[in-house]
Protein backbone atom coordinates (compact mmCIF):
# COMPACT_ATOMS: atom_id res chain seq x y z
CA UNK A 1 0.00 0.00 0.00
CA UNK A 2 2.77 2.33 0.98
CA UNK A 3 4.70 1.68 -2.22
CA UNK A 4 1.55 2.39 -4.22
CA UNK A 5 1.12 5.82 -2.69
CA UNK A 6 4.80 6.38 -3.28
CA UNK A 7 4.41 5.52 -6.95
CA UNK A 8 1.48 7.88 -7.16
CA UNK A 9 3.39 10.63 -5.46
CA UNK A 10 6.36 10.15 -7.75
CA UNK A 11 4.04 10.16 -10.74
CA UNK A 12 2.55 13.49 -9.75
CA UNK A 13 5.93 14.99 -8.91
CA UNK A 14 7.56 13.97 -12.21
CA UNK A 15 4.61 13.98 -14.55
CA UNK A 16 2.05 16.15 -12.84
CA UNK A 17 2.63 19.10 -15.13
CA UNK A 18 2.30 16.81 -18.14
CA UNK A 19 -0.93 15.49 -16.75
CA UNK A 20 -2.03 19.10 -16.40
CA UNK A 21 -1.42 19.70 -20.11
CA UNK A 22 -3.21 16.49 -21.01
CA UNK A 23 -6.19 16.82 -18.71
CA UNK A 24 -8.34 19.32 -20.68
CA UNK A 25 -8.42 16.91 -23.60
CA UNK A 26 -9.00 13.90 -21.35
CA UNK A 27 -11.97 15.56 -19.70
CA UNK A 28 -13.34 16.59 -23.08
CA UNK A 29 -12.96 13.13 -24.55
CA UNK A 30 -14.54 11.38 -21.60
CA UNK A 31 -17.54 13.70 -21.75
CA UNK A 32 -18.02 13.85 -25.51
CA UNK A 33 -16.77 10.45 -26.70
CA UNK A 34 -16.55 7.88 -23.93
CA UNK A 35 -19.85 8.75 -22.30
CA UNK A 36 -21.77 8.49 -25.62
CA UNK A 37 -20.14 5.12 -26.30
CA UNK A 38 -21.33 3.80 -22.94
CA UNK A 39 -24.71 5.34 -23.57
CA UNK A 40 -24.76 3.57 -26.92
CA UNK A 41 -24.09 0.25 -25.22
CA UNK A 42 -26.95 0.93 -22.85
CA UNK A 43 -29.50 1.73 -25.55
CA UNK A 44 -28.41 -1.29 -27.54
CA UNK A 45 -29.92 -3.38 -24.72
CA UNK A 46 -33.29 -1.68 -25.09
CA UNK A 47 -36.09 -1.71 -27.59
CA UNK A 48 -36.11 2.00 -28.28
CA UNK A 49 -37.90 3.54 -31.24
CA UNK A 50 -38.09 7.27 -31.76
CA UNK A 51 -41.21 6.73 -33.83
CA UNK A 52 -43.01 5.51 -30.73
CA UNK A 53 -45.05 8.49 -29.44
CA UNK A 54 -44.65 7.40 -25.81
CA UNK A 55 -40.88 6.98 -26.20
CA UNK A 56 -40.99 3.78 -24.17
CA UNK A 57 -37.73 1.97 -23.67
CA UNK A 58 -38.13 -1.71 -22.94
CA UNK A 59 -35.18 -3.64 -21.64
CA UNK A 60 -34.57 -6.59 -23.98
CA UNK A 61 -31.10 -7.72 -22.94
CA UNK A 62 -29.00 -9.01 -25.81
CA UNK A 63 -31.98 -9.47 -28.11
CA UNK A 64 -30.84 -6.73 -30.50
CA UNK A 65 -27.49 -8.47 -30.93
CA UNK A 66 -29.12 -11.87 -31.45
CA UNK A 67 -31.43 -10.28 -33.99
CA UNK A 68 -28.45 -8.79 -35.81
CA UNK A 69 -26.77 -12.13 -36.36
CA UNK A 70 -29.93 -13.75 -37.71
CA UNK A 71 -31.01 -10.78 -39.83
CA UNK A 72 -30.47 -11.68 -43.49
CA UNK A 73 -30.28 -7.99 -44.43
CA UNK A 74 -27.38 -7.56 -42.03
CA UNK A 75 -25.62 -10.70 -43.24
CA UNK A 76 -26.03 -9.49 -46.82
CA UNK A 77 -24.73 -6.04 -45.98
CA UNK A 78 -21.73 -7.66 -44.29
CA UNK A 79 -21.00 -9.60 -47.46
CA UNK A 80 -21.41 -6.43 -49.51
CA UNK A 81 -19.04 -4.63 -47.15
CA UNK A 82 -16.43 -7.37 -47.54
CA UNK A 83 -16.63 -7.20 -51.34
CA UNK A 84 -16.33 -3.43 -51.21
CA UNK A 85 -13.43 -3.45 -48.75
CA UNK A 86 -11.53 -6.18 -50.58
CA UNK A 87 -12.12 -4.58 -53.96
CA UNK A 88 -11.11 -1.08 -52.97
CA UNK A 89 -8.16 -1.95 -50.75
CA UNK A 90 -6.40 -4.45 -53.03
CA UNK A 91 -6.81 -2.35 -56.15
CA UNK A 92 -5.75 0.82 -54.35
CA UNK A 93 -2.67 -0.86 -52.93
CA UNK A 94 -1.58 -2.06 -56.36
CA UNK A 95 -2.38 1.20 -58.15
CA UNK A 96 -0.96 3.33 -55.34
CA UNK A 97 2.32 1.44 -55.49
CA UNK A 98 2.38 1.77 -59.26
CA UNK A 99 1.79 5.51 -59.10
CA UNK A 100 4.41 5.93 -56.40
CA UNK A 101 6.99 4.08 -58.52
CA UNK A 102 6.12 6.20 -61.56
CA UNK A 103 6.15 9.52 -59.75
CA UNK A 104 8.95 9.06 -57.23
CA UNK A 105 11.44 10.89 -59.44
CA UNK A 106 12.25 14.43 -58.36
CA UNK A 107 11.42 15.94 -61.74
CA UNK A 108 9.24 18.97 -62.33
CA UNK A 109 6.54 16.91 -64.09
CA UNK A 110 6.39 14.32 -61.31
CA UNK A 111 6.08 17.08 -58.73
CA UNK A 112 3.21 18.79 -60.57
CA UNK A 113 1.41 15.50 -61.16
CA UNK A 114 1.77 14.56 -57.50
CA UNK A 115 0.25 17.79 -56.29
CA UNK A 116 -2.69 17.38 -58.69
CA UNK A 117 -3.23 13.81 -57.57
CA UNK A 118 -3.59 14.93 -53.97
CA UNK A 119 -6.66 16.98 -54.81
CA UNK A 120 -9.29 14.18 -54.85
CA UNK A 121 -8.49 13.30 -51.24
CA UNK A 122 -9.26 16.81 -50.08
CA UNK A 123 -12.57 17.16 -51.95
CA UNK A 124 -15.71 16.53 -49.87
CA UNK A 125 -16.67 12.88 -50.50
CA UNK A 126 -20.26 13.95 -51.00
CA UNK A 127 -19.23 16.21 -53.90
CA UNK A 128 -17.14 13.38 -55.33
CA UNK A 129 -20.20 11.13 -55.17
CA UNK A 130 -22.47 13.66 -56.86
CA UNK A 131 -20.00 14.38 -59.66
CA UNK A 132 -19.62 10.67 -60.40
CA UNK A 133 -23.38 10.25 -60.24
CA UNK A 134 -23.67 12.79 -63.03
CA UNK A 135 -20.83 11.18 -64.98
CA UNK A 136 -22.54 7.79 -64.69
CA UNK A 137 -25.98 9.11 -65.67
CA UNK A 138 -27.55 6.94 -68.36
CA UNK A 139 -29.05 9.85 -70.33
CA UNK A 140 -26.41 12.52 -70.32
CA UNK A 141 -23.49 10.98 -68.45
CA UNK A 142 -20.08 11.01 -70.07
CA UNK A 143 -19.10 7.49 -69.05
CA UNK A 144 -22.11 5.60 -70.49
CA UNK A 145 -21.68 7.68 -73.66
CA UNK A 146 -18.16 6.40 -74.23
CA UNK A 147 -19.08 2.91 -73.10
CA UNK A 148 -21.81 2.84 -75.73
CA UNK A 149 -19.39 4.25 -78.26
CA UNK A 150 -17.15 1.22 -77.88
CA UNK A 151 -20.12 -1.10 -78.06
CA UNK A 152 -20.80 -1.90 -74.40
CA UNK A 153 -24.33 -2.34 -73.12
CA UNK A 154 -24.95 0.00 -70.19
CA UNK A 155 -28.68 -0.53 -69.69
CA UNK A 156 -30.03 1.99 -67.22
CA UNK A 157 -26.58 3.32 -66.43
CA UNK A 158 -23.77 1.83 -64.33
CA UNK A 159 -25.30 2.84 -61.01
CA UNK A 160 -28.70 1.30 -61.75
CA UNK A 161 -27.59 -2.08 -63.09
CA UNK A 162 -27.26 -4.90 -60.58
CA UNK A 163 -23.96 -6.12 -61.98
CA UNK A 164 -22.37 -2.75 -62.61
CA UNK A 165 -23.28 -0.82 -59.46
CA UNK A 166 -20.63 -2.34 -57.20
CA UNK A 167 -17.72 -1.91 -59.63
CA UNK A 168 -19.00 1.62 -60.26
CA UNK A 169 -18.90 2.66 -56.60
CA UNK A 170 -15.55 0.92 -56.15
CA UNK A 171 -14.19 3.01 -59.02
CA UNK A 172 -15.30 6.18 -57.23
CA UNK A 173 -13.42 5.06 -54.13
CA UNK A 174 -10.35 4.24 -56.22
CA UNK A 175 -10.40 7.68 -57.75
CA UNK A 176 -10.52 9.40 -54.41
CA UNK A 177 -8.25 7.24 -52.27
CA UNK A 178 -5.56 5.71 -54.49
CA UNK A 179 -3.57 8.95 -54.06
CA UNK A 180 -3.43 8.37 -50.29
CA UNK A 181 -1.64 5.08 -50.88
CA UNK A 182 0.60 6.76 -53.39
CA UNK A 183 1.56 9.32 -50.75
CA UNK A 184 2.25 6.66 -48.14
CA UNK A 185 4.29 4.56 -50.58
CA UNK A 186 6.25 7.63 -51.70
CA UNK A 187 7.22 8.24 -48.09
CA UNK A 188 8.15 4.57 -47.80
CA UNK A 189 10.26 4.65 -50.97
CA UNK A 190 12.10 7.73 -49.77
CA UNK A 191 13.19 5.99 -46.58
CA UNK A 192 14.64 2.95 -48.38
CA UNK A 193 18.40 2.43 -48.13
CA UNK A 194 20.37 2.79 -51.37
CA UNK A 195 23.03 0.13 -50.73
CA UNK A 196 21.01 -2.93 -51.83
CA UNK A 197 20.35 -1.25 -55.18
CA UNK A 198 24.00 -0.45 -55.73
CA UNK A 199 24.86 -4.05 -54.92
CA UNK A 200 22.17 -5.23 -57.33
CA UNK A 201 23.58 -3.09 -60.12
CA UNK A 202 27.00 -4.57 -59.49
CA UNK A 203 25.47 -8.04 -59.68
CA UNK A 204 23.89 -7.13 -63.01
CA UNK A 205 20.23 -7.24 -61.89
CA UNK A 206 17.60 -5.77 -64.19
CA UNK A 207 15.36 -2.95 -62.97
CA UNK A 208 12.44 -5.35 -62.80
CA UNK A 209 14.48 -7.78 -60.70
CA UNK A 210 15.59 -5.10 -58.29
CA UNK A 211 11.98 -3.94 -57.94
CA UNK A 212 10.74 -7.48 -57.33
CA UNK A 213 13.51 -8.68 -55.02
CA UNK A 214 14.53 -5.48 -53.21
CA UNK A 215 11.85 -2.78 -53.34
CA UNK A 216 8.84 -4.99 -52.70
CA UNK A 217 10.22 -6.84 -49.66
CA UNK A 218 11.53 -3.59 -48.19
CA UNK A 219 8.16 -1.91 -48.69
CA UNK A 220 6.27 -4.68 -46.93
CA UNK A 221 6.03 -2.84 -43.59
CA UNK A 222 4.71 0.30 -45.32
CA UNK A 223 2.25 -1.78 -47.30
CA UNK A 224 0.98 -3.49 -44.17
CA UNK A 225 0.33 -0.18 -42.43
CA UNK A 226 -1.36 1.22 -45.53
CA UNK A 227 -3.44 -1.92 -45.92
CA UNK A 228 -4.77 -1.80 -42.38
CA UNK A 229 -5.43 1.93 -42.51
CA UNK A 230 -7.38 1.74 -45.75
CA UNK A 231 -9.29 -1.35 -44.61
CA UNK A 232 -10.55 0.51 -41.58
CA UNK A 233 -11.46 3.55 -43.65
CA UNK A 234 -13.15 1.46 -46.29
CA UNK A 235 -15.37 -0.21 -43.67
CA UNK A 236 -16.64 3.24 -42.79
CA UNK A 237 -17.61 4.44 -46.28
CA UNK A 238 -20.80 6.45 -46.24
CA UNK A 239 -20.87 9.74 -48.15
CA UNK A 240 -20.12 8.44 -51.62
CA UNK A 241 -22.61 5.57 -51.28
CA UNK A 242 -25.23 8.01 -50.03
CA UNK A 243 -24.64 10.33 -52.97
CA UNK A 244 -24.37 7.77 -55.77
CA UNK A 245 -26.58 4.73 -55.22
CA UNK A 246 -28.09 5.17 -51.74
CA UNK A 247 -27.41 1.46 -51.31
CA UNK A 248 -29.21 0.36 -54.46
CA UNK A 249 -30.14 -0.93 -56.88
CA UNK A 250 -32.00 -3.27 -54.57
CA UNK A 251 -29.37 -3.57 -51.88
CA UNK A 252 -26.29 -4.49 -53.91
CA UNK A 253 -24.29 -1.53 -52.58
CA UNK A 254 -25.77 -1.40 -49.07
CA UNK A 255 -22.65 -1.65 -46.96
CA UNK A 256 -23.05 -2.23 -43.21
CA UNK A 257 -22.23 1.35 -42.31
CA UNK A 258 -24.95 2.62 -44.63
CA UNK A 259 -27.42 0.05 -43.33
CA UNK A 260 -26.85 1.20 -39.74
CA UNK A 261 -27.57 4.75 -40.79
CA UNK A 262 -30.81 3.65 -42.44
CA UNK A 263 -31.96 1.67 -39.40
CA UNK A 264 -31.14 4.48 -37.00
CA UNK A 265 -31.86 7.66 -38.88
CA UNK A 266 -34.60 6.61 -41.29
CA UNK A 267 -36.49 4.00 -39.28
CA UNK A 268 -35.43 5.49 -35.95
CA UNK A 269 -35.00 2.02 -34.47
CA UNK A 270 -32.35 3.30 -32.09
CA UNK A 271 -31.77 0.21 -29.97
CA UNK A 272 -31.14 -2.01 -32.95
CA UNK A 273 -29.06 0.62 -34.75
CA UNK A 274 -26.90 1.06 -31.66
CA UNK A 275 -26.39 -2.71 -31.45
CA UNK A 276 -25.34 -2.86 -35.12
CA UNK A 277 -23.06 0.14 -34.69
CA UNK A 278 -21.42 -1.55 -31.71
CA UNK A 279 -20.79 -4.67 -33.78
CA UNK A 280 -19.09 -2.53 -36.42
CA UNK A 281 -17.18 -0.79 -33.64
CA UNK A 282 -15.83 -4.12 -32.38
CA UNK A 283 -14.74 -5.15 -35.88
CA UNK A 284 -12.90 -1.86 -36.34
CA UNK A 285 -11.44 -2.00 -32.84
CA UNK A 286 -9.94 -5.44 -33.51
CA UNK A 287 -8.42 -4.12 -36.74
CA UNK A 288 -7.15 -1.04 -34.91
CA UNK A 289 -5.41 -3.09 -32.27
CA UNK A 290 -3.68 -5.15 -34.97
CA UNK A 291 -2.73 -1.88 -36.66
CA UNK A 292 -1.27 -0.50 -33.44
CA UNK A 293 0.66 -3.70 -32.80
CA UNK A 294 2.11 -3.53 -36.30
CA UNK A 295 3.09 0.12 -35.83
CA UNK A 296 4.63 -0.60 -32.46
CA UNK A 297 6.68 -3.49 -33.80
CA UNK A 298 7.96 -1.61 -36.81
CA UNK A 299 8.83 1.65 -35.08
CA UNK A 300 8.17 3.46 -38.33
CA UNK B 1 -8.40 14.74 -63.22
CA UNK B 2 -11.32 14.25 -65.60
CA UNK B 3 -14.11 14.48 -62.99
CA UNK B 4 -12.73 17.74 -61.60
CA UNK B 5 -12.44 19.18 -65.09
CA UNK B 6 -16.02 18.09 -65.79
CA UNK B 7 -17.17 19.82 -62.61
CA UNK B 8 -15.33 22.97 -63.60
CA UNK B 9 -16.76 23.24 -67.11
CA UNK B 10 -20.27 22.22 -66.04
CA UNK B 11 -20.28 25.11 -63.61
CA UNK B 12 -19.75 27.50 -66.52
CA UNK B 13 -22.22 25.91 -68.94
CA UNK B 14 -25.87 26.46 -69.76
CA UNK B 15 -28.16 23.55 -68.87
CA UNK B 16 -28.69 22.27 -72.39
CA UNK B 17 -24.97 22.22 -73.12
CA UNK B 18 -24.07 20.50 -69.87
CA UNK B 19 -26.06 17.49 -71.00
CA UNK B 20 -25.15 17.61 -74.68
CA UNK B 21 -24.37 14.27 -76.23
CA UNK B 22 -21.63 13.91 -77.38
CA UNK B 23 -20.13 15.81 -74.44
CA UNK B 24 -18.66 19.22 -75.14
CA UNK B 25 -15.25 19.14 -73.53
CA UNK B 26 -13.65 22.27 -74.87
CA UNK B 27 -15.98 24.54 -76.82
CA UNK B 28 -19.19 25.74 -75.20
CA UNK B 29 -21.09 28.93 -74.42
CA UNK B 30 -19.46 30.40 -71.37
CA UNK B 31 -21.82 31.68 -68.66
CA UNK B 32 -21.74 32.81 -65.07
CA UNK B 33 -25.47 32.12 -64.68
CA UNK B 34 -24.90 29.14 -62.38
CA UNK B 35 -22.73 31.11 -60.01
CA UNK B 36 -25.17 34.01 -59.89
CA UNK B 37 -27.99 31.57 -59.17
CA UNK B 38 -25.94 29.80 -56.53
CA UNK B 39 -25.26 33.06 -54.77
CA UNK B 40 -28.72 34.59 -55.04
CA UNK B 41 -31.56 32.06 -55.34
CA UNK B 42 -29.98 29.42 -53.12
CA UNK B 43 -28.54 30.36 -49.77
CA UNK B 44 -24.98 29.44 -50.73
CA UNK B 45 -23.36 32.33 -48.81
CA UNK B 46 -25.19 31.15 -45.69
CA UNK B 47 -24.03 27.54 -46.20
CA UNK B 48 -20.47 28.70 -46.68
CA UNK B 49 -20.65 30.85 -43.57
CA UNK B 50 -21.97 27.88 -41.58
CA UNK B 51 -19.17 25.69 -42.89
CA UNK B 52 -16.62 28.33 -41.98
CA UNK B 53 -18.03 28.69 -38.46
CA UNK B 54 -18.08 24.95 -37.82
CA UNK B 55 -14.69 24.32 -39.39
CA UNK B 56 -12.92 27.11 -37.55
CA UNK B 57 -14.61 26.23 -34.27
CA UNK B 58 -13.60 22.59 -34.50
CA UNK B 59 -10.09 23.45 -35.69
CA UNK B 60 -9.42 25.93 -32.90
CA UNK B 61 -10.87 23.71 -30.21
CA UNK B 62 -8.98 20.64 -31.36
CA UNK B 63 -5.69 22.55 -31.53
CA UNK B 64 -6.19 24.09 -28.09
CA UNK B 65 -6.95 20.69 -26.59
CA UNK B 66 -4.72 18.54 -28.76
CA UNK B 67 -1.40 20.35 -29.06
CA UNK B 68 -0.61 20.53 -25.31
CA UNK B 69 -1.78 16.94 -24.93
CA UNK B 70 0.51 15.79 -27.73
CA UNK B 71 3.38 17.64 -26.08
CA UNK B 72 2.67 16.05 -22.71
CA UNK B 73 2.63 12.56 -24.20
CA UNK B 74 5.86 13.16 -26.12
CA UNK B 75 7.78 14.54 -23.14
CA UNK B 76 6.47 12.51 -20.24
CA UNK B 77 8.52 9.54 -19.14
CA UNK B 78 5.51 7.87 -17.59
CA UNK B 79 4.59 4.70 -19.47
CA UNK B 80 0.92 5.33 -18.74
CA UNK B 81 0.91 8.71 -20.44
CA UNK B 82 2.95 7.37 -23.37
CA UNK B 83 0.48 4.60 -23.95
CA UNK B 84 -2.44 7.01 -23.86
CA UNK B 85 -1.50 8.09 -27.39
CA UNK B 86 -2.81 4.72 -28.57
CA UNK B 87 -6.05 5.47 -26.83
CA UNK B 88 -6.43 8.53 -29.04
CA UNK B 89 -5.50 6.55 -32.13
CA UNK B 90 -8.23 4.05 -31.25
CA UNK B 91 -10.67 6.89 -30.82
CA UNK B 92 -9.71 8.20 -34.24
CA UNK B 93 -10.69 4.85 -35.73
CA UNK B 94 -14.15 4.65 -34.13
CA UNK B 95 -16.80 4.43 -36.87
CA UNK B 96 -18.50 7.85 -37.00
CA UNK B 97 -21.94 6.24 -37.03
CA UNK B 98 -21.25 4.47 -33.72
CA UNK B 99 -20.54 7.83 -32.13
CA UNK B 100 -23.31 9.64 -33.96
CA UNK B 101 -26.28 7.55 -32.79
CA UNK B 102 -25.80 8.09 -29.04
CA UNK B 103 -24.55 11.64 -29.59
CA UNK B 104 -27.66 12.49 -31.56
CA UNK B 105 -29.87 11.27 -28.71
CA UNK B 106 -27.85 13.14 -26.09
CA UNK B 107 -27.93 16.37 -28.09
CA UNK B 108 -31.67 15.96 -28.54
CA UNK B 109 -32.13 15.61 -24.80
CA UNK B 110 -30.11 18.71 -24.00
CA UNK B 111 -31.78 20.64 -26.84
CA UNK B 112 -28.61 21.30 -28.77
CA UNK B 113 -29.71 19.61 -31.99
CA UNK B 114 -29.31 21.98 -34.88
CA UNK B 115 -26.72 24.14 -33.14
CA UNK B 116 -23.22 24.81 -34.41
CA UNK B 117 -22.01 23.63 -31.04
CA UNK B 118 -23.22 20.04 -31.51
CA UNK B 119 -21.35 19.56 -34.79
CA UNK B 120 -18.24 21.30 -33.48
CA UNK B 121 -18.13 19.04 -30.43
CA UNK B 122 -18.42 15.83 -32.40
CA UNK B 123 -15.95 16.97 -35.06
CA UNK B 124 -13.50 17.88 -32.32
CA UNK B 125 -13.50 14.35 -30.91
CA UNK B 126 -11.96 13.08 -34.14
CA UNK B 127 -9.98 16.23 -34.93
CA UNK B 128 -8.34 16.47 -31.52
CA UNK B 129 -7.46 12.77 -31.53
CA UNK B 130 -5.69 13.31 -34.82
CA UNK B 131 -3.88 16.39 -33.52
CA UNK B 132 -2.60 14.48 -30.47
CA UNK B 133 -1.35 11.59 -32.55
CA UNK B 134 0.32 13.91 -35.03
CA UNK B 135 1.82 16.40 -32.57
CA UNK B 136 3.14 13.65 -30.33
CA UNK B 137 5.42 12.39 -33.10
CA UNK B 138 6.27 15.94 -34.10
CA UNK B 139 7.34 17.02 -30.62
CA UNK B 140 9.34 13.83 -30.26
CA UNK B 141 11.57 15.16 -33.08
CA UNK B 142 11.99 18.62 -31.55
CA UNK B 143 15.19 18.66 -29.45
CA UNK B 144 14.63 19.02 -25.73
CA UNK B 145 17.80 20.96 -24.91
CA UNK B 146 16.27 24.39 -25.40
CA UNK B 147 13.36 23.59 -23.11
CA UNK B 148 15.77 22.29 -20.51
CA UNK B 149 17.75 25.51 -20.80
CA UNK B 150 14.55 27.47 -20.22
CA UNK B 151 13.81 25.34 -17.15
CA UNK B 152 17.25 26.07 -15.76
CA UNK B 153 16.56 29.77 -16.31
CA UNK B 154 13.58 29.44 -14.03
CA UNK B 155 10.68 28.88 -16.43
CA UNK B 156 7.92 26.51 -15.39
CA UNK B 157 7.19 23.39 -17.42
CA UNK B 158 4.05 24.96 -18.79
CA UNK B 159 5.99 28.13 -19.56
CA UNK B 160 8.68 26.14 -21.38
CA UNK B 161 5.98 24.58 -23.49
CA UNK B 162 4.44 27.90 -24.52
CA UNK B 163 7.64 29.91 -24.97
CA UNK B 164 10.02 27.34 -26.39
CA UNK B 165 8.40 24.19 -27.73
CA UNK B 166 5.36 25.76 -29.31
CA UNK B 167 7.18 28.23 -31.61
CA UNK B 168 9.56 25.46 -32.71
CA UNK B 169 6.73 23.22 -33.81
CA UNK B 170 4.80 25.59 -36.07
CA UNK B 171 5.19 23.40 -39.20
CA UNK B 172 3.70 20.46 -37.32
CA UNK B 173 0.82 22.56 -36.09
CA UNK B 174 0.17 23.86 -39.61
CA UNK B 175 0.18 20.30 -40.96
CA UNK B 176 -2.28 19.04 -38.39
CA UNK B 177 -4.47 22.14 -38.72
CA UNK B 178 -4.74 21.63 -42.47
CA UNK B 179 -5.78 18.02 -42.04
CA UNK B 180 -8.33 18.97 -39.43
CA UNK B 181 -9.72 21.79 -41.59
CA UNK B 182 -10.23 19.41 -44.49
CA UNK B 183 -11.85 16.82 -42.24
CA UNK B 184 -14.35 19.25 -40.74
CA UNK B 185 -15.05 21.11 -43.95
CA UNK B 186 -15.74 17.88 -45.84
CA UNK B 187 -17.83 16.26 -43.12
CA UNK B 188 -21.27 15.29 -44.31
CA UNK B 189 -22.67 12.62 -42.00
CA UNK B 190 -22.44 14.60 -38.75
CA UNK B 191 -23.84 17.74 -40.33
CA UNK B 192 -26.61 15.69 -41.95
CA UNK B 193 -27.91 14.56 -38.58
CA UNK B 194 -26.97 17.41 -36.29
CA UNK B 195 -27.68 20.61 -38.21
CA UNK B 196 -30.95 22.41 -38.79
CA UNK B 197 -31.89 24.32 -41.97
CA UNK B 198 -30.27 27.39 -40.41
CA UNK B 199 -26.95 25.74 -39.67
CA UNK B 200 -26.62 23.59 -42.80
CA UNK B 201 -23.09 23.29 -44.13
CA UNK B 202 -22.08 23.51 -47.77
CA UNK B 203 -22.19 19.76 -48.59
CA UNK B 204 -25.77 19.63 -47.30
CA UNK B 205 -26.62 22.77 -49.20
CA UNK B 206 -25.40 21.19 -52.41
CA UNK B 207 -27.52 18.13 -51.81
CA UNK B 208 -30.60 20.20 -50.98
CA UNK B 209 -30.12 22.41 -54.02
CA UNK B 210 -31.12 19.72 -56.41
CA UNK B 211 -33.26 17.31 -54.53
CA UNK B 212 -35.89 20.08 -54.61
CA UNK B 213 -37.98 20.65 -57.73
CA UNK B 214 -35.67 20.32 -60.66
CA UNK B 215 -32.24 18.79 -60.89
CA UNK B 216 -29.90 21.72 -61.30
CA UNK B 217 -26.59 20.13 -62.20
CA UNK B 218 -25.16 23.45 -63.30
CA UNK B 219 -25.99 25.07 -59.99
CA UNK B 220 -24.76 22.03 -58.10
CA UNK B 221 -21.47 22.29 -59.99
CA UNK B 222 -21.18 26.00 -59.18
CA UNK B 223 -21.82 25.35 -55.48
CA UNK B 224 -19.35 22.47 -55.54
CA UNK B 225 -16.69 24.84 -56.83
CA UNK B 226 -17.08 26.76 -53.57
CA UNK B 227 -16.97 23.52 -51.62
CA UNK B 228 -13.69 22.39 -53.17
CA UNK B 229 -11.81 25.68 -52.75
CA UNK B 230 -9.95 24.43 -49.63
CA UNK B 231 -9.03 21.23 -51.47
CA UNK B 232 -7.64 23.18 -54.39
CA UNK B 233 -5.65 25.61 -52.26
CA UNK B 234 -4.19 22.82 -50.19
CA UNK B 235 -3.24 20.54 -53.04
CA UNK B 236 -1.71 23.27 -55.15
CA UNK B 237 -0.04 25.54 -52.60
CA UNK B 238 0.20 23.81 -49.26
CA UNK B 239 0.59 20.22 -50.38
CA UNK B 240 3.89 19.74 -48.55
CA UNK B 241 2.17 20.28 -45.22
CA UNK B 242 -0.88 18.25 -46.16
CA UNK B 243 1.18 15.26 -47.30
CA UNK B 244 3.15 15.47 -44.10
CA UNK B 245 -0.09 15.32 -42.12
CA UNK B 246 -1.31 12.34 -44.10
CA UNK B 247 1.83 10.28 -43.79
CA UNK B 248 2.50 11.15 -40.17
CA UNK B 249 -1.12 10.43 -39.35
CA UNK B 250 -0.85 6.99 -40.89
CA UNK B 251 2.51 6.01 -39.46
CA UNK B 252 4.41 7.01 -36.40
CA UNK B 253 5.94 9.92 -38.28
Amino acid sequence: MKSLTLTFRRFFRDDGHYLLLLSPLLIFVVAVAIYPLFFSFRISLFDYRLTDPNQTQTFVGLKNYIRAFSDTVVIDSLKTTLVYVLGTVTLELALGLGLAMLLSAETQIARVLRSFLIMPMAIPPLVVGLVWKALYNADFGVIPFYMKAIGLNVGRGPLAELKLAMPAVILVDLWQWTPLLMVIFLAGLKSLPTEPYEAAVVDGASRWQSFWFITLPLLKPTALVALLLRTMQSFKVFDTIYATTAGGPGSVTTVLNFHIYTVGMTFFDMGYAAALANILLVVIAVLSVIYIMVLERQQL
Amino acid sequence: MMPIYWLLITAFKYGREAFAIPPKWFIFDFTLKNFIEALTTVKTPRFILNSVIITSGATLLSLILGVPAGYAIARSKSRLLNLSSYFFLLLLMVPPVAMLIPFYLIMRDVHLLGSYFAVILLDTVFDASFVVWMMRSYFADVPQEMEEAALVDGASHVGAFFKVALPLSTPGIVASALYVIIYSWNDFLFALMLTSPKTKTIPLGILASFSAVEIGWGRMAAMSIFAIIPAVIISLFLNKYFVRGLTMGATKG
